[in-house]
């Protein structure tokens, strides 16, 4: 009885009452689809979009001073058009001798690294003349191309996390 | 004679696309337009039973595809109005039984005969829907407010654009509660409106007189007094090219229903 009545009670000031305070769930769904649209139509889940931020403030560092922390990563949908955002709160300015001391050890580094893979492939590329020596019986052109590939991309056979690490480098370098 | 190619397609399964198909082409044909459909569930077949035609289907399209009949004799004309026409689907086959360009071919055939050829498209990315929007130059995607369908709808989308045979497409909103939008527990008309960010070509209430039409096997359209017939027949005016105002979807609210409301709530039925 007292159940009823308390129920009541209840219904009746909250037909007065006009104010909501709870999340009404329509915007609950509208802001959670239009985040799993934009990672629907970009292929981007939080963790990429996460690496993605992290290389960009490596990247954006190198010439300028900035927040790192406040650097602001958006999709935003202006009419059909899906624009990424990219807000920079600059601190200041780098010195001109900053920034290219900066680059010139970068490119520094990349020489040196190019210097060992070349040598790397040139002792690879020794190693499978002597191979094909030995295996002369059954090795035809076809052969010799997939070995050069296999050297460039897959890992067929267990390799040390160097020599992994090598022939993603060259990738980056031969696309330039 | 060039006819207008429409599929009618929404990724989603059961938001209304074969209902929604079946209503326009009546409502187009009603004005005096010569109008086929055709039913690419191959398996799943359905806008037979929506037209009311379902035993009077003697070849389909499979037989056309397969030589056993001519295009012309697998058409089925509609019970009310000569000007409808229905390719129904097999019952007894798949969607493997056929290609994207044997639709392709179809339609241009159909083309020369009638003014527009709408084309039902089972729900899916798959073969159903890349044969159904294959002869197609024209799109409407169905979709209703909830976020599955939104979802769903905002994929297919994104397939459409990247063809470049379809020119146009445009949203059609099925199943909209006007009670729950003012309540905000379902998404606006705008808000699905902004979220695809495509064009409205029209927004259907929902409506238990479609139930109804659908048991009896004649399309909702049909009945001047049912709201959702009066908003397919908007649909169709809009295809047609005249530009046709928005129904104004919201029930009038007097003070017996707003006092009947309340004591309802008062004894736990809700809406």
């Amino acid at each position: 009885m007292r159940d009823i009545f308390s129920e009541f009670y209840n219904k009746v000031l909250g037909f007065f009452r006009q104010t909501e305070e709870e999340d009404k769930t329509k915007d609950v769904a509208c802001n959670r689809l239009r985040v799993v649209l934009m990672q629907d139509r970009t292929n981007l889940n939080p963790q990429l979009l996460e690496r993605m931020r992290g290389e960009i403030v490596d990247l954006l560092s190198k010439y300028v001073e900035m927040d790192r922390e406040a650097l602001d990563l958006n999709f935003e949908q202006e009419g059909e058009q899906i624009a990424l955002m990219l807000s920079i709160p600059v601190v200041r300015a780098k010195e001109e001798a900053e920034i290219e001391a900066t680059l010139k050890a970068e490119d520094e580094k990349k020489a040196a690294l190019e210097a060992i893979d070349k040598e790397d492939s040139e002792a690879e590329a020794e190693t499978d003349e002597v191979q094909e020596e030995e295996e002369s019986e059954d090795s035809d052109a076809t052969d010799v191309a997939d070995e050069e590939k296999s050297e460039d991309g897959a890992t067929e056979e267990p390799k040390t996390t160097e020599e992994i690490k090598k022939p993603k480098l060259k990738k980056f370098e031969k696309s330039e | 004679m060039s006819g207008r190619v429409i599929v009618i397609t929404s990724g989603k399964g059961g938001v209304g696309k074969t209902t929604s198909n079946a209503n326009i082409g009546t409502a187009l044909a009603n004005a005096g337009n010569k109008v086929v459909m055709i039913d690419t569930d191959l398996g799943l077949r359905n806008l037979d039973l929506l037209l009311g035609l379902e035993n009077r289907i003697v070849y389909t399209i499979v037989d056309v595809v397969e030589e056993r009949c001519k295009l012309k004799q697998a058409l089925v004309k509609d019970k009310k109005n000569p000007n409808l026409c229905l390719l129904a689907a097999a019952q007894t086959r798949d969607k493997s039984a056929v290609t994207q360009e044997q639709l392709v071919d179809i339609c241009n055939k159909l083309k020369k005969d009638f003014d527009f050829i709408l084309v039902d498209c089972p729900a899916g990315i798959e073969q159903g829907f890349q044969n159904a929007v294959a002869g197609a130059s024209e799109a409407i995607v169905v979709t209703t407010p909830e976020m599955s369908a939104v979802r769903d709808a905002d994929r297919i989308i994104g397939l459409l654009e990247a063809k470049e045979e379809i020119k146009s497409y445009k949203l059609l909103l099925n199943r909209v509660r006007p009670n729950l939008i003012k309540s905000k527990d379902m998404m606006s008309i705008d808000d699905v409106v902004d979220i695809l960010s495509c064009e409205l070509i029209g927004i259907i209430p929902e409506d238990t007189g479609i139930i109804t039409s659908t048991n009896k096997g004649e399309p909702i359209v049909n009945d001047d007094k049912s709201p959702a017939g009066q908003a397919y027949q908007n649909v169709a005016r809009r295809i047609m090219g005249e530009e046709v105002e928005f129904m104004n979807l919201e029930e009038p609210q007097d003070v017996v229903s707003k006092v009947k409301k309340f004591f309802k709530g008062l004894m736990g039925r809700e809406k």
